[in-house]
């Protein structure tokens, strides 16, 4: 593998460390899944441009980033949440220089925003200040005078979602609880692996902004991107680790059947060591994703002809 | 045969003899009749055996009907009484004719089976040396006198004329008699289809031969496009000459043939035939009867179809070696259309060369062919005499002999009738005949075989038996009476036999047969086309049912149902009891056929609301079948989820109601002018689905109506968009939406018929299985529909009621700023109760009650439709315009008059000022160019002072801008009031409770210095003093 063609090794490697995968996964692995990534990532960037232009904009806004995942609620949710506590980390900073002393990092912002869910421990001040953001298709848009904002009112879907993020976040601290210091050092340097966060420039050329979309995506969509790519790999890792779970499992079955004769487990015995996810997980993994649901395909029934799916979504 | 099974035991107690060995002999036989006929038979006598034989087979065959259960009482069979037939179980042979004699008269079976022709050929070989002559049951003519017929035609014209009318006529009455016997007859008759093939391929072959004639004629007609004049148009063209001249001089443009032409001409002359001819004295009889007979033996197409064209070499190579003088049918037509006949003589040659060239040919006597051959000639011999013996002549030829004989004898008179008949007069005899063949009608072409059955007597006509000589007809007959029966005649033809009685069913029948050939034919012949190759046809027109038929059917059944005796009675007017179905003059040929011959009209009326009646095609629907259709099949149903989308749809109008009052109140504030028509009041009307209007329903099943059902869809759909969030959408789009909706509801449908529509051994699910199936196939599982309910139904639902009740705070923040910025003093102002807010309609505008002056009845004390604050009272602008009105309407109230304006501040009125403020509004005099100090109010708009603008929701929100600090104190100089004058409540600038109060200030102001005429108000203080 050329370093030219993978940029991203390190990265994709530490978010899968977060997602779940304790081995070391290979170039390959991680090659592939940078490849998955940057298809989606154009994919995404095409339909905004298309969408964009429908609008009759040539520029790609957040809303037309957000509409294209507006199906998983749950995602959309984080990403608000995300969206809104870098708002409020920018203006903390902004206005307190002093208690910002580092530019906000994102895997922070997510910690902060599951943080501020989960206790409700974040600060009020932190919470009022928190900007709301507003998606055209939502219900206050219905309305042609803007709904004023009020406190203490909980979006269902963002408890919702919420509940996702805390199943996350717990899986998080179940791995990290038995950490020495060290580790735990590491795991949340993993943590603030990013495509996008200080590599802005390296993401766009290698997202191919130029040949993809006439406009030039502003900081937020490379942002939201940046978030975005963290999620796909995070849902590549899972489910290519429940390909390798199911995969191991088989394979120790049909081991056992095969050897009559278990080998004794002895008190200090090493137990084999888990096994990387191979490309050939993440191939699967991303083609259980990639499987077209029947709603896509209804409107065809009947009609015969070959359905062309189009690429998923992650 | 079925009497071979019928056989009681008694039968083989008899000794076989040799004439029943022949009997069975007979019966096994198909075709080969003629052999035993012409062969052994002759010398039969009176056996014992065969009586007895033919005795059961009578007793059997009257038998047969009880094999056939009925059960209309009409037509089970009559008891039998087993012990008489017991009882000619002797032989005796006076006896066994008396019996079986009685037996075939009295119980005539109710239905009978007559099968081929087989059988009826050695039925009647066994008994025709038995059976005496009896009476025939039906009308026969009685046999005309054998000597009269065989007088020399030669001798009187005039009485053979009179002897064929009188022929003619008779023939006439047989046939109407035959044809009521058959119809008598009918019911009880049983029919098969058997025959109905051969028909079908006989009246085929005679159409076919129609048109080759047709054709040929046609042919030559157009080969040789002769002059029309020189043509034969007879006497049309002594009247037509012109027209007939013009044709001939652009012949060559006129397509159609001479023969089309001829029979236009004679359809433009009524009363002349196509054969009329100027110059040809008789042709137009001789050649109209001549062709009546022509194709009245063609259409005898059970017997004819050999003789319809001309023999073929191919069919027999050595029939032209043997027969020098071929003749067909077709021949003779084709002579007939060239004029090549004389006389009847040559015609009647022909007719019988035909014949008697077949009869040669197949000199064989048990060829087929020979039969038909002479039942032809039989035929022929009957239709003889309808023609007229005449020759004809040239018209010439005769106008000399007239002119040569002046003593008219009989034969003159006779000559005399074709001269005038030529001249457009007929002689009564022709006109009879003429009158007599058109009088036939339709079933002219049947006619003649019904007159061959009928006339039992050989031919009157003495031309017959000329011809025959002549022929060399070798006819022993010629002196005995023709039997009756066809299929008999041609079995007997040879042997000299009177036998009636027993053949009269057969005759019956073949009467039927013949009459009804054309229809079955027909009917057969439609049916092979629908299924012609072994499979069904769909290019060929459907079998269907007809009004007339199934009204025959039910008459058929009507007559059925009643009694045995009523029946007999009944039949001839059968149509009467359904006379709704079938009009009276439906009785044709048709009415002959059986009922199984139209299986259509079996297929009962459906019970359907519908009934026919009289003419026409009305269709009254009955009342009992009508109904309204049931309410709400268009409109939404009732259900939770229904409700609670509405509700959500209320909920939206409801804020949306709440954001245009908001929306005026923001613009209030930006906009300095305001306009009464300005802001368009939101008032949603509320969602009522309207259903389809009334209407009628007849039948049960779900009601289909695509265009309705696409309304309510379309509007199904802009619910759904409605509530999705758009006020308003295009058409364009909701058609769109719609559009995929019944496609996709088309697909889910298919998809659950193809589940359920599975053979049974693969169906694997329970319905509700296949509904999941189905959904999940189609992307709508159950998971996400109970999702999109509780997101976009139950939790939209929510939201919008929070959303509903920020905006209602939000709004009545918006009103009342007072109560929470302004404070107590402020507020306290509206609670002074002064009248100028009444009568205003601010609040009305945004439908609120602003100041709950409705709360407080007081809309009720005074009488007013509306209590609210005029919004020129907030809003500074309009403040001077409703200013004076307002004053009046004030002082009216007080019960004051309204006080004197202030006179303008001139030096004058200076003099009589106090010293003190002398001075200063000297000073303002001055600064104002010495013209007179005029109140603010009255000053020209230009040089007003601005008023203290105040935005609706009474926040002051910024510290009032002020111009005329310098400008007031230079351009206008205010009297001052006087010094009991309370301060001015505030130094800030003025809110409308400023304005209010400083109104009710100044009442208190005039009411206290009333006696300084020339008082300031306490506006243009403030405005002067701030």
């Amino acid at each position: 593998m050329s370093n030219d063609k993978f940029k991203y090794r390190v990265e994709i490697q530490q978010m899968m460390f977060v997602s779940g995968e304790t081995g070391e996964p290979t170039a390959e692995t991680t090659g592939i899944i940078e490849e998955i990534v940057r298809g989606q990532v154009i994919e995404m960037l095409q339909q905004c441009t298309n969408l964009a232009s429908r609008r009759g904009s040539r520029s790609i806004s957040t809303d037309d980033l957000i509409f294209l995942i507006r199906h998983d609620k749950a995602k959309v949710s984080r990403l608000r949440t995300y969206l809104s506590w870098k708002d409020v980390r920018k203006t903390a900073k902004d206005n307190d220089p002093s208690g910002g002393a580092g530019a906000p990092d994102p895997a922070d912002l997510l910690d902060d925003a599951a943080a501020g869910i989960a206790g409700g421990a974040g600060p009020v001040q932190m919470r009022q200040k928190k900007a709301k953001i507003g998606l055209p298709w939502e219900v206050a848009s219905f309305f042609s005078e803007q709904v004023p904002e009020r406190e203490e009112d909980e979006d269902e879907d963002e408890v919702e979602a919420n509940a996702a993020t805390l199943q996350r976040l717990k899986n998080a601290d179940e791995r990290t609880r038995g950490m020495t210091r060290d580790e735990y050092v590491h795991w949340s340097e993993c943590r603030q692996a990013s495509f996008t966060f200080r590599k802005g420039k390296r993401f766009r050329e290698w997202a191919g902004f130029g040949t993809v979309t006439d406009a030039k995506p502003n900081d937020d969509i490379v942002d939201i991107l940046g978030f975005l790519t963290f999620e796909i790999v995070q849902t590549l890792t899972e489910e290519a680790l429940k390909v390798k779970e199911l995969e191991d499992q088989v394979l120790l079955e049909s081991r056992e059947k095969n050897k009559k004769r278990k080998r004794e487990k002895f008190l200090f015995h090493a137990e084999e060591g888990r096994t990387p996810i191979e490309p050939r997980h993440v191939e699967e993994a991303f083609r259980r994703l990639q499987v077209p649901k029947p709603k896509s395909r209804a409107m065809r029934n009947f009609s015969g002809g070959v359905v062309k799916s189009k690429l998923t979504l992650v | 045969m079925n009497n071979n099974n019928l056989l009681p035991a008694s039968w083989s107690r008899q000794p076989g003899t040799r004439d029943d060995a022949t009997v069975l002999a007979e019966r096994t036989r198909t075709n080969s009749i003629e052999t035993g006929v012409d062969g052994g038979d002759k010398d039969d006598v009176v056996d014992p055996t065969t009586t007895a034989f033919r005795q059961r087979y009578d007793i059997f065959e009257k038998r047969i009907p009880m094999m056939f259960d009925t059960r209309r009482p009409c037509c089970a069979p009559p008891d039998l009484e087993f012990a008489a037939l017991e009882l000619n179980d002797d032989f005796s042979s006076a006896n066994f004719n008396a019996s079986g004699n009685s037996a075939a008269d009295n119980a005539r079976p109710p239905a009978r089976k007559l099968d081929d022709d087989d059988y009826d050929f050695d039925d009647d070989e066994d008994e025709e040396d038995i059976k005496p002559k009896a009476p025939p049951p039906l009308p026969f003519k009685s046999a005309s006198s054998l000597s009269q017929s065989s007088e020399p035609s030669s001798g009187n014209i005039i009485d053979a004329k009179k002897s064929a009318v009188a022929t003619r006529e008779k023939l006439e009455a047989d046939r109407k008699a035959a044809e009521e016997a058959v119809k008598r007859a009918l019911p009880s008759m049983f029919f098969t289809l058997e025959n109905d093939r051969d028909a079908m391929l006989e009246q085929q072959k005679l159409e076919e031969s129609d048109r080759q004639v047709n054709a040929e004629s046609n042919a030559a007609q157009v080969n040789a496009l002769g002059k029309l004049s020189s043509a034969n148009l007879g006497a049309s063209s002594l009247t037509l000459k012109h027209l007939i001249a013009r044709i001939d001089a652009k012949r060559e443009k006129v397509v159609v043939s001479d023969m089309e032409l001829r029979n236009l001409m004679s359809e433009v002359r009524k009363n002349r035939s196509k054969w009329a001819n100027e110059d040809k004295i008789g042709q137009e009889d001789l050649y109209e009867a001549a062709e009546k007979v022509v194709l009245e033996l063609r259409a005898l197409t059970e017997h004819s179809t050999a003789f319809l064209n001309k023999v073929n070499k191919r069919e027999a190579p050595d029939y032209f070696n043997i027969i020098k003088h071929p003749m067909d049918l077709g021949t003779v037509m084709k002579k007939l259309k060239g004029h090549h006949y004389k006389s009847k003589k040559d015609f009647v040659d022909d007719l019988n060369l035909i014949w008697q060239n077949c009869l040669t040919y197949n000199a064989e006597p048990s060829h087929y062919l020979r039969k038909h051959a002479k039942a032809m000639q039989k035929a022929t011999q009957n239709l003889i005499p309808l023609i007229p013996d005449i020759v004809i002549r040239d018209r010439a030829e005769v106008e000399l002999e007239e002119a040569g004989a002046l003593e008219v004898d009989a034969e003159g008179e006779s000559d005399d009738e074709p001269i005038m008949s030529s001249r457009g007069r007929k002689a009564p005899g022709t006109k009879k005949t003429r009158k007599g063949a058109r009088m036939e009608g339709t079933p002219e072409v049947k006619a003649p075989v019904v007159n061959l059955l009928r006339a039992d007597s050989n031919p009157p006509g003495n031309d017959s038996q000329n011809s025959v000589g002549i022929n060399g007809f070798p006819t022993p007959s010629g002196s005995t009476p023709i039997p009756n029966g066809l299929a008999h005649s041609i079995s007997q033809m040879d042997i000299d036999h009177d036998r009636v009685d027993d053949d009269t069913h057969d005759v019956e029948y073949q009467t039927w047969k013949t009459l009804t050939k054309k229809a079955r034919a027909k009917v057969a012949s439609e049916r092979h086309k629908l299924f012609r190759g072994n499979r069904l046809n769909s290019e060929e027109p459907a079998l269907l049912r007809s009004r007339d038929d199934m009204g025959r059917f039910l008459g058929n059944e009507e007559k059925h149902a009643r009694s045995a005796q009523d029946a007999d009675d009944n039949n001839m007017q059968q149509g009467s009891g359904t006379g709704k179905l079938v009009d009276t003059e439906q009785t044709d040929i048709q009415e002959l056929l059986p009922d199984y011959y139209d299986p259509l009209a079996a297929v009962p009326e459906l019970p359907y609301g519908v009934s026919w009646y009289g003419e026409g095609d009305e269709v009254d629907l009955q009342d009992d079948d009508l109904r309204l259709a049931p309410k709400g099949l268009f409109t939404q149903p009732e259900s939770g989820l229904s409700k609670r989308i509405d509700a959500n749809i209320k909920q939206m109008q409801e804020t949306r109601k709440l954001c245009s009052k908001i929306g005026v109140i923001k613009q209030m504030q930006v906009q300095t002018q305001m306009y009464s028509n300005q802001f368009t009041k939101y008032d949603p009307k509320e969602f009522v689905e309207a259903d389809a209007e009334d209407f009628v329903i007849s039948e049960e099943g779900p009601i289909m109506c695509a265009t309705v059902a696409r309304a309510a869809l379309q509007r199904s759909v802009g619910k759904i968009f409605y509530h999705a969030g758009f006020e308003e959408f295009q058409p364009t789009a909701i058609d769109a939406v719609t559009d995929i909706a019944v496609d996709y509801f088309q697909k889910l449908s298919k998809t659950l018929m193809v589940y359920q529509e599975a053979p049974q051994h693969e169906r694997k699910f329970e319905p509700e299985e296949m509904l999941l199936h189905a959904l999940y196939e189609n992307g709508a599982d159950v998971e996400s529909l109970d999702t999109y309910i509780k997101d976009d139904i139950d939790r939209l639902g929510s939201k919008l009621n929070g959303i509903h009740q920020r905006m209602k705070t939000h709004l009545t923040e918006l009103l009342r700023p007072a109560l929470q910025d302004v404070g107590g003093d402020g507020s306290r102002m509206f609670n002074d109760g002064s009248e100028q807010f009444v009568g205003g309609d601010f609040a009305e505008d945004i439908g609120d009650d602003f100041f709950g002056f409705k709360e407080l009845g007081l809309d009720k004390e005074f009488g007013l439709s509306s209590l609210s604050v005029p919004l020129h009272l907030l809003q500074g602008r309009m403040h001077s315009t409703y200013q004076t009105q307002n004053t009046s309407a004030v002082a009216l109230t007080d019960g004051y008059e309204p006080p004197p304006p202030f006179e303008p501040v001139t030096h004058e009125l200076l003099e009589r000022e106090i010293g003190l403020v002398r001075n200063f509004f000297l000073a303002k005099l001055h600064a104002n160019n010495e013209e007179p100090l005029v109140e603010d109010e009255n000053l020209p708009p230009k040089q007003r002072l601005p008023k203290p603008r105040l935005p609706p929701s009474g926040k002051i929100l910024a510290p009032r801008k002020r111009p005329m600090h310098g400008q007031g104190g230079n351009s206008k100089k205010k009297k001052k009031p006087n010094p009991p004058a309370p301060p001015p409540p505030k130094a800030a600038p003025l809110t409308s409770k400023g304005v209010a109060m400083d109104r009710s200030l100044s009442k208190i102001s005039e009411a206290d210095g009333d006696g300084n005429g020339g008082m300031m108000s306490p506006e243009s203080l403030v405005g002067g003093g701030g």
